[in-house]
């Protein structure tokens, strides 16, 4: 195959660099050092200059907020189980093109001995019930 | 620094990274993004997509660390999930096969040679091939590994690797042809 | 009498020829020649798992596409592997247990390759009922390895042969409807 193409094509695919901040934000997001979901609730206990108008305005909020949270805690419970699903799906088929494999791999080896000419292998095909 | 300290300095790190060191993580992580990285932007076509890939990529590592045995095996492990996790990720349509790459992504590389418009129009063309071809190809020409080595990451016998690589090129070979980006003489075909 | 005729059915329902019908055998866990094995390869895909894998593979790729036409109509793949480090680290028990659970009435032995030179012996053997095939088994013992493999379903012999090419699947010459068997002169019919 042409040399120049897959010169071209070395240029072409040289490693790039990843983004600034690329290692800082990976340290970030790993386990121990995961940051904490926050939910900013809004108290209708606090004493306010305007607490009437304040708890009349902050329960409906708070009740949006809650419904919001839920929604999204729901839609991440059914992503993560479509992720579940997905990854194991996946592993599933790996392992039936692994299986596959070992299947083609066999009956090559059966193919193998069949063609083999008689004085190096000895050869039998049964009768077929 | 010579490339025999540099080698130490990560075999020092996965050493220490095992052992739990933070510092050792991150250093392993600098040392590695690119590689990462770019097989991820390979392979989606996104620099978002390409990150979000390589984050995923540390932080699989980062829980699969006692595994690693040796510098060689940490490589290698990290092109095979970088490059089956695209794959999964392309195949699960979250990052359409077909989607174009960012028009204004591809950073200026000042080591780079000839012609970059030839340059860019095969990164992009890359982006039109199936996942595992995309991953061959991604995995011979950017990480330079051999066959053999392609074929375990990737799961196939080396036979299909084989085919992939020649199917590609003659895919490529036709594609810039067609756009006219080369000639038919300019490019002599010789049989492998 | 009902109580003889209840013996007679649960023994049958008991024997081996019924739980073939399915094609599935009854492999071992192996579970000594997995601790002594340099590598091995367990797969047991029923079929919700099988039915799972197969809707996750793709049909651009040539190989996964030929692997899922033919994986639609089975129920079951399950594949016992092992490679060692030493000649004939395994013994020929483990192996002769599944071999007589294909002398039940269904299964057929279609290829028994014996090779002097490689020293492998690949038995290849299908469970037709109904004139369909509804089960494959493969046992292949080699000096460093054995393997067995047992796909359960309605097997498409066309759709395997199909496979030739995408997996280096060979041309056994099974027989289809538009090809006819090899047999030896001495076959019957």
């Amino acid at each position: 195959m042409s040399e120049h193409i897959e010169n071209q094509l070395r240029r072409a695919l040289r490693r790039i660099e990843a983004p600034p901040g690329f290692t800082d934000r990976v340290m970030r997001a790993l386990p121990e050092s995961a940051p904490q979901a926050s939910v900013a609730v809004v108290s209708p206990s606090r004493p306010r200059p305007r607490a009437a108008v304040w708890w009349r305005l902050s329960t409906p909020a708070a009740l949006a907020a809650s419904f919001i949270v839920a929604i999204v805690v729901g839609q991440h419970m059914g992503t993560e189980r479509t992720k579940r699903e997905q990854r194991a799906g996946l592993a599933a088929s790996r392992e039936l093109m692994q299986a596959l494999r070992v299947t083609s791999k066999k009956l090559d080896l059966a193919y193998q001995a069949v063609k083999t000419p008689p004085e190096t292998a000895d050869v039998t095909e049964e009768n077929r019930s | 620094m010579s490339p025999q300290s540099a080698t130490d300095d990560t075999a020092a790190s996965l050493r220490l990274a095992r052992g739990g060191n933070a510092t050792a993580f991150a250093d392993l992580v600098r040392m590695n993004q690119a590689s990462v990285y770019s097989i991820g932007y390979r392979m989606l076509g996104r620099r978002d997509a390409a990150e979000d890939l390589a984050q995923e990529v540390f932080l699989q590592l980062y829980r699969k660390l006692a595994s690693i045995e040796s510098l060689e095996h940490l490589g290698f492990w990290l092109r095979r999930v970088a490059a089956n996790l695209a794959i999964d990720w392309l195949r699960r349509a979250t990052y359409s096969a077909t989607q174009p790459l960012d028009a204004a992504a591809e950073p200026a590389d000042p080591r780079a040679e000839g012609d970059p418009l030839m340059t860019r129009a095969l990164a992009r063309l890359l982006g039109e091939l199936a996942p595992a071809a995309r991953a061959v190809m991604v995995l011979r020409y950017q990480e330079d590994r051999d066959v053999a080595e392609i074929a375990a990451a990737l799961d196939m016998p080396v036979n299909t690797v084989k085919s992939h690589i020649k199917r590609s090129l003659t895919a490529l070979r036709g594609k810039m042809i067609g756009a006219q980006l080369v000639t038919a003489e300019g490019l002599s075909e010789e049989s492998p | 009498m009902k109580a003889r005729i209840a013996f007679c059915l649960a023994l049958s329902l008991a024997s081996p020829a019924f739980a073939q019908i399915n094609g599935q055998l009854q492999l071992p866990q192996f579970a000594s020649l997995a601790d002594k094995a340099s590598e091995s390869v367990t797969v047991t895909l029923d079929s919700q798992l099988l039915g799972l894998g197969c809707r996750f593979l793709s049909t651009e790729e040539p190989d996964e596409a030929a692997a899922k036409k033919v994986c639609t109509s089975l129920s079951g793949i399950y594949v016992r592997s092992y490679t060692f480090d030493t000649d004939y680290a395994y013994p020929k028990a483990d192996i002769d247990g599944v071999r007589r659970q294909l002398k039940a009435p269904g299964w057929s032995q279609i290829v028994g390759a014996r090779s002097q030179k490689e020293h492998t012996d690949v038995d290849v053997y299908v469970l037709v009922d109904g004139g369909k095939a509804r089960g494959l088994a493969i046992i292949a013992s080699e000096p460093r390895e054995f393997s067995i493999v047992n796909i359960v379903g309605s097997i498409d012999l066309e759709q395997l042969h199909d496979l030739e090419g995408k997996f280096g699947v060979p041309d056994l010459q099974i027989e289809t409807d538009n090809k006819p068997a090899v047999t030896p002169p001495a076959a019957k019919k």
